[in-house]
């Protein structure tokens, strides 16, 4: 069997868009159990930081720890069903730079009001989605930017229930982003 | 050059086989996945995956999910050589060596 190069190069583009795919679907595989998890964690943050304006720090590193923890969890199970590591020490790494960035900024230097953070993170989170999303696919570039845009006009038009507001359009926004893309 | 793997060579057999290996070692494809990822109909994908599980590329697995059957496909260790090889020789094909 003998075939052109021209042909060849028609096999080789239909393995590399298959492949692609393939990855983008474990991506998203592995994503959407995050979103899950984050989503109504986050929605929870935002209810106490509304009902319980002076407790809502405390809430938000407990919740943040438990996030931490299932992230872990999930890529330990996909680990140990794939072999593969969605979580190494350079995504740690990443991590570390990306909140050390982030607090330096808003705590450290800036000192930003409770309302501040509560859209500063959001966003400052919905910008890696979209940058991430330019490279690995359409889903994580429009939960990135419908987020950001939410939130801004939460945070500019919606007096004191800003918390609220963003316990459905951060919160909620991430659990369906999640359904999304697990039933795609 | 090794020379192009007729089984593989096929199209659709060929994308069953890219989209097998892209996924880690012994983890499989389900059946509607691969159904999806290929484009193929139900008949001719089973027709494929047949062909290519007598030759010892892949392997198929049956079970029940609940109520509902569930076919799992994985690459062998053999398909996986083979279709490294294939892959192989395309690119010298493209690279002007199969002149």
């Amino acid at each position: 069997m003998s075939i052109d190069r021209r042909e060849a190069a028609a096999a080789l583009s239909d393995i590399a868009d298959i492949s692609r795919r393939v990855r983008q679907s474990r991506i998203y595989q592995i994503s959407s159990l995050m979103l899950m998890l984050w989503g109504p964690l986050v929605m929870a943050g935002y209810v106490v930081s509304w009902l319980q304006p002076t407790y809502g720090g405390y809430a938000w590193v407990a919740i943040n720890l438990i996030g931490i923890a299932g992230t872990f969890a999930i890529s330990a199970r996909d680990h140990a069903s794939t072999g593969t590591r969605s979580f190494d020490v350079r995504v740690a790494a990443a991590f570390l730079l990306f909140f050390g960035f982030g607090l330096l900024w808003s705590v450290g230097m800036l000192h930003f009001t409770a309302r501040q953070l509560g859209a500063f993170w959001p966003t400052y989170i919905m910008l890696v989605y979209t940058i991430v999303g330019l490279w690995i696919g359409a889903a994580f570039v429009a939960i990135g930017l419908g987020i950001t845009v939410l939130t801004l006009l939460g945070y500019f038009f919606i007096g004191d229930w800003f918390e609220l507001w963003m316990a459905v359009v951060n919160g909620g926004g991430l659990l369906l982003g999640g359904l999304w893309m697990r039933r795609n | 050059m090794a020379g192009l793997d007729e089984i593989i060579h096929q199209p659709l057999r060929l994308r069953i086989m890219a989209a097998l290996t892209a996924l880690p070692e012994a983890q499989g494809m389900d059946f509607p996945r691969l159904k999806k990822l290929t484009g193929a109909t139900d008949g001719n994908l089973g027709a494929h995956i047949e062909t290519l599980s007598k030759t010892g590329y892949v392997d198929v697995a049956k079970a029940f999910v609940g109520k509902k059957p569930q076919t799992t496909v994985t690459a062998t260790a053999t398909g996986r050589g083979a279709f490294a090889r294939h892959v192989a020789t395309l690119r010298e094909i493209i690279a002007g060596a199969g002149e």
